[in-house]
């Protein structure tokens, strides 16, 4: 049954490679000159041969993965992404509970996308540590790129990027992230659905799952 | 008074009913085979109870543990079909474009009406065909409403206005066409074999001798019409699968190539009409191949089980029935991931030069071995 109007492609392979000097720097041609056997041009016992293929692939393991997070104690129902995935952004504080940023603008300068917007102030007099601290951070989800220059350029670790990727919202508005938002888990403001992937400092894995927020 | 016409009403409505309910089941498995065979879940996400249940429409919550998940994925679908707008193209032909899908969707129904789907259930004197409408033409009215079919795509293929729906709808129309007459010659064999046109009849044949259905294993099972006729049934699964524009022979409606073929200017319900026809046209061409190649409702062990009861065993029947049916439409989607799509000079090559000549010479054969019958 077979419907090709060829049987056997004649190659050149040979030829091409009389050239001397060549040596043999490449594999060996492919010989197309084999032609069909019988069998193989009736076209049945090749789907028959198919089918039993096709018929063994329908027992393998699956590859999806369950990841939706409405069952956080079921570590079936996990997703973590590779270490290094950038998704979500966060900023992080010191041991004495201050946010880390010093405002030196060096994220929102590397930014290719603009999306990052800052404003410098004082720190109040108890911060012995430095003199400046942003008032305003904002980031824009939406504008962002998730390159992770900011990650890269922030010469005091204070701005990472979390591998938390189901970030869902209504509103456009919802995805500017303000500083609070920034420093807050995202738990308080109930948003990303798998908060178990917030990368500790320099340590990729999964903290423990937080509570539910009503999903 | 009215009993006979309350009694018409059981197959009608069985079959009817049978047929639309199990359309959704279709879809599912559909997409869990092909899933399967690609080493992925199919629909796993919208099940009967849990977090993406359909009951969910009312405000029942039901619990976190997903139960039969991906089984109201058919609902699903429904829902989006039904409720998505409906357009017609600027320059479309605007009653072909609302005929076409008709055509699809109608003719298998009305061909299914033919083909009895269980034994007779016998109530003393009553006596219930489970059977639509027993014509003595049976398989004649089949290929006559099946052509119709060829309607729908050359409709939608001209009224959309398209170029790539015409190529696709043209293609279609010859594909039917080329491969009606292989359908037609092979059934003209399996004719001549049995004796008779009408289906009921055709069961009977292979089931009974004499008059009286047989038992057991060897008699019974060894009457099916694929012993007696192996190349008409080889033929036929081919030719069906042509009619039903499935892979490997769905070059009118290939994703890749024609965009979606005659039916890509249609939305919302005109599309799930086309769709819908296209699973009642598979499931039609699978009883029939069950009817004329595997005995239709017949099992083994039938006679005795009539003799003892007959509502039992006009439900074994049905069972074994829907089972071949299955069986066909479990084939027909595991060919369809499995082989790759013909070229049309290959797909017109296979319907005219191979199996046209070779549905003659089975049907040169039969009539040879049955000269004395």
């Amino acid at each position: 049954m077979a419907g090709h109007g060829h049987d056997a492609h004649a190659t050149d392979a040979h030829d091409s490679h009389g050239a001397a000097g060549h040596g043999h720097g490449h594999d060996e041609p492919v010989d197309n000159s084999r032609k069909q056997s019988f069998l193989e041009k009736l076209y049945p016992p090749e789907i028959v041969k198919g089918l039993g293929n096709t018929f063994r692939h329908m027992f393998n393991k699956t590859f999806t993965v369950d990841y939706d997070g409405t069952e956080p104690n079921n570590p079936k129902k996990h997703h973590t992404p590779r270490a290094g995935y950038r998704g979500e952004h966060y900023l992080k504080k010191d041991e004495n509970g201050h946010v880390k940023c010093v405002a030196c603008f060096m994220c929102a300068a590397a930014c290719p996308a603009e999306c990052i917007h800052i404003e410098a102030e004082a720190t109040p007099a108890d911060w012995k540590d430095r003199e400046r601290y942003p008032k305003r951070f904002e980031i824009d989800l939406l504008r962002c790129i998730y390159c992770g220059m900011c990650e890269e350029a922030c010469p005091v670790d204070a701005i990472a990027l979390s591998s938390t990727y189901n970030v869902v919202s209504d509103t456009r508005e919802e995805k500017i992230y303000d500083r609070e938002h920034l420093l807050a888990d995202g738990e308080k403001y109930g948003l990303s659905l798998s908060h178990h992937q917030y990368r500790p400092d320099g340590v990729p894995g999964a903290l423990p799952a937080p509570k539910t927020h009503g999903h | 008074m009215y009993m006979p016409y309350l009694l018409k009403f059981i197959p009608v409505l069985m079959v009817f009913g049978g047929l639309l309910g199990v359309v959704p089941l279709l879809v599912l498995l559909e997409r869990k085979l092909s899933a399967w065979i690609q080493h992925r879940d199919g629909p796993s996400r919208v099940g009967i109870l849990g977090p993406d249940s359909p009951l969910e429409i009312f405000g029942i919550k039901s619990g976190s543990r997903r139960i039969l998940g991906g089984f109201a994925q058919p609902l699903a679908d429904a829902i989006k079909l039904i409720t998505k707008e409906v357009f017609v193209p600027a320059g479309a032909d605007r009653l072909l474009f609302a005929l076409a899908p008709v055509f699809a969707l109608l003719p298998p129904f009305v061909a299914f009406a033919v083909i009895p789907v269980g034994p007779d259930l016998i109530f003393g004197d009553t006596v219930i065909k489970l059977q639509v409408a027993d014509l003595n033409v049976g398989i004649l009215f089949v290929l006559a409403v099946a052509s119709l079919s060829a309607y729908g795509l050359a409709f939608g293929g001209w009224a959309s206005n398209n170029k790539f729906a015409l190529l696709g709808g043209v293609r279609a129309m010859a594909q039917m066409i080329s491969y009606e007459i292989g359908l037609g010659i092979v059934i003209l064999a399996i004719v001549m074999q049995f004796d008779t046109v009408s289906l009921r009849e055709m069961v009977f044949s292979q089931v009974s001798i004499g008059g009286k259905a047989i038992n057991g294993w060897a008699n019974g099972i060894m009457g099916w019409g694929m012993f007696h006729q192996p190349l008409a049934f080889i033929l036929f699964t081919i030719c069906a699968f042509a009619e039903n524009n499935r892979l490997p022979f769905d070059l009118a409606e290939c994703e890749a190539e024609l965009v979606g073929g005659y039916h890509t200017e249609y939305n919302s319900m005109h599309f799930g009409m086309f769709f819908q026809g296209e699973y009642i046209a598979m499931l039609t061409m699978g009883a029939l191949i069950a009817t004329l190649f595997l005995g239709g409702w017949h099992y083994p062990f039938y006679a005795s089980i009539a003799a003892w009861s007959s509502v039992v065993a006009a439900l074994l029947g049905l069972a074994s029935f829907g089972f071949k049916v299955f069986c066909f439409i479990f084939f027909s989607m595991w060919v369809r991931w499995t082989l790759p799509r013909f070229r049309w000079d290959q797909l017109m090559h296979i319907g005219w030069q191979i199996i046209v000549p070779l549905a003659l010479a089975n049907l040169l054969l039969t009539a040879f071995l049955n000269l004395n019958v």
